[in-house]
């Protein structure tokens, strides 16, 4: 194993930034402001194979890998982390199918995944404590015809905007979480609506709703491995969410530090730039080395995942690390440019507001421990 | 078909090079190499008529042994072949010795219909590499190009110039030299980068393009570049009264000479 980028991999990075600086860039205060989901830059994504990353050729994918994925995803959250929270989504949902579909549910999602014909959501969490736990939790009921899918999911990124629903529901009231099954559900699904949007604190552009399922019937054959696989598919596909949110955290303490650093070259105090106080320095330092060694623990899980080896606990300490010090490093720079820095018209403060939402949202903050902890114990 | 060839030069990333204060030498220990700006373009320009009208597209380059590491970021912009010279003695190379052997490999690896060039590298600039190729090759040349068209062998362009612009028509083979604004250079997908790998690429080594000691000689000798820094004169007009401090700003403009 190398943590070390191969050539392809640093090309396919170098892809990112340019396709950040040519299409991001223009768009993503507006986007910022108005909160209005980017329909064209998705469409730009899927023209440069960013949504078919890491799918197989034989549906249309790019099958560049998983290091690849964290690269594009830290490229693209330097410039506008709302972006790539909507290409982490449709990820996490081709993720799950193809890791855990049939031949045929392949052969019919992935495809129009990969052209980006079909924007993929992954619908997991719900407003009790865990899945498939407390009022409103979305249950699943056995009919001869198939499932009925009766409840609700919360907080779905991608919501509105999707056309491939992979959701989580609860197969068996009296077995609660340890009952979830996956079912993949077509976003014109009879019964099926999509709440009012969040007015989020940041990310604003990757919408996210509550999804309301009225006795939605979907085939038996809409249903991801077994009835009770739901709990594996969601430990696993959370554990990539870590990591790809690792990836938007650390582009966007990296686009954080590189700004601050120009600035403090150029901000004046007592007849000097500040970048020649210690303080300033201390800071700017920290908060790099930070980026660098979380990067280089994400890459590594990222590696193990190409390697086909388990990376799940390698995966929780990236989301730890970053869910602990992930937002001080946008403190930390915001600090550095002060006044000027705390205004809006600089980009600290969206950034400020993009990384809070990327240390805690697609992977509950209380995770990690009880993976790392749980693997220490066994 | 026409059989297309494309120059390019791997140079450093110039945003990757420090000044260093004490000396304003050039720090460039950590700086990148990429293909040169304009050189894309040439790359582009290339890559289109090919898409759109059939043929193939060669690359070239000539350069110190790193331009190995230009291979796949060359062909996962287009190009079906990739050729490439190196030369632990490239850094020192002048626009003469440069030329020289990009003819030399042109001879060697030719004939081409055209043979396409940015209108300079991004890092010296001498925008002599393609004048001096088709004297040479003792093929037309057609610099400045912004605009251009292939059908069969006849090549249309419009060269911009200074105030003006310029039609020509040319019967190949020629060498042309294209303007930045001739194409918005491709962001390569995945798959083409990827697929970059599955294409041929050939080292050409310079002892065997037939070159004497004497055509790889440099006439011009660069030294030690160093950076430019633009001193402030940090004068402020802060008095109270605004309008005198402008009028106090507009007459020390003036004494400096801006009209």
């Amino acid at each position: 194993m190398s943590i070390l980028l191969t050539e392809e991999q640093q090309l396919i990075g170098q892809s990112a930034r340019d396709f950040a600086k040519e299409y991001l860039e223009p768009m993503v205060v507006e986007m910022d402001h108005t909160g209005q989901y980017p329909a064209a830059v998705v469409k730009q994504l899927a023209a440069q194979d960013f949504l078919g990353l890491f799918l197989a050729g034989e549906y249309g994918g790019a099958e560049a890998g998983y290091v690849s994925l964290v690269e594009v995803v830290e490229n693209l959250s330097r410039v506008a982390p709302a972006v790539a929270s909507i290409m982490v989504n449709h990820a996490l949902a081709a993720y799950a199918i193809q890791r855990w579909g049939s031949p045929e549910q392949k052969k019919n999602c992935l495809p129009k995944l990969a052209s980006g014909e079909v924007l993929g959501a992954f619908a997991v969490f719900e407003h009790g404590p865990t899945p498939g736990v407390g009022a409103g939790a979305l249950m699943a009921t056995k009919l001869p015809e198939g499932w009925a899918l009766k409840g609700t999911k919360a907080f779905v990124r991608n919501a509105g905007a999707a056309g491939a629903y992979v959701v989580l529901a609860c197969t068996d009231p009296a077995a609660g979480a340890k009952s979830l099954a996956a079912f993949i559900v077509n976003a014109k699904a009879s019964g099926l609506t999509v709440g009012a949007p969040y007015e989020t604190m940041g990310l604003k552009g990757c919408p996210m709703a509550d999804l309301a399922f009225d006795n939605v019937m979907v085939a038996d054959t809409a249903i991801l491995g077994g009835s009770t696989d739901g709990s594996a598919i969601m430990t696993e596909t959370l554990a990539l969410a870590s990591l790809a949110e690792a990836a938007q955290t650390v582009g966007i303490g990296q686009a954080a530090v590189e700004h601050a650093a120009a600035y403090s070259k150029t901000r004046i105090q007592f007849g000097r730039p500040i970048a020649s106080l210690q303080a300033i320095q201390t800071l700017l330092a920290e908060v790099a080395a930070d980026c660098h060694l979380a990067r280089l623990g994400l890459r590594y899980a990222a590696q193990l995942m190409d390697d086909g080896q388990p990376f799940l606990v390698e995966a929780a300490m990236v989301k730890q690390a970053l869910a602990r010090y992930g937002a001080k490093m946008l403190i930390d720079t915001v600090q550095v440019e002060g006044g000027f820095g705390y205004s809006e018209f600089m980009p600290l403060p969206r950034l400020f507001r993009d990384i809070t939402g990327t240390t805690l949202l697609e992977a509950p903050a209380d995770y990690p421990e009880k993976t790392i902890a749980a693997a220490l114990l066994a | 078909m026409p059989k297309l060839l494309v120059c390019y030069k791997w140079v450093l990333n110039e945003q990757d090079i420090k000044i260093r204060p004490e000396d304003l030498s050039l720090d460039s220990s950590r700086a990148k190499g990429k293909i040169s700006d304009f050189d894309r373009n040439a790359i582009e320009e290339a890559s289109l008529i090919v898409e759109q009208q059939g043929g193939t597209v060669d690359a070239l380059s000539y350069g110190t042994p790193a331009v190995k590491l230009s291979v796949k970021d060359a062909l996962s912009r287009g190009p079906n072949r990739l050729l490439w010279v190196g030369d632990p003695g490239a850094d020192d190379a002048d626009a003469l010795v440069i030329a020289n052997v990009l003819a030399a490999a042109i001879r060697k690896a030719g004939p081409y219909d055209l043979i396409l060039c940015g209108e300079g590298s991004s890092d010296m600039f001498y925008q002599q590499t393609p004048a001096r190729l088709a004297a040479l090759l003792g093929l037309p040349c057609v610099t400045f190009v912004s605009k251009m068209t292939l059908d069969g062998a006849v090549l249309k362009a419009t060269r911009k110039l200074g105030e003006c612009t310029e039609e020509v028509s040319v019967t190949g083979p020629a060498v042309v030299s294209v303007l930045s604004e001739i194409n918005k250079p491709r962001i390569p997908s995945l798959k083409q980068v990827l697929g970059a790998a599955k294409k041929p690429s050939e080292e050409l080594p310079i002892a065997s393009l037939g070159l004497t000691p004497d055509e790889l000689q440099p006439k011009a000798v660069r030294k030690s570049p160093k950076g430019f820094l633009m001193n402030r004169k940090n004068v402020v007009f802060k008095e109270s009264d605004a309008a005198a401090n402008v009028a106090k700003l507009v007459a020390a403009l003036a004494a400096e000479g801006l009209r």
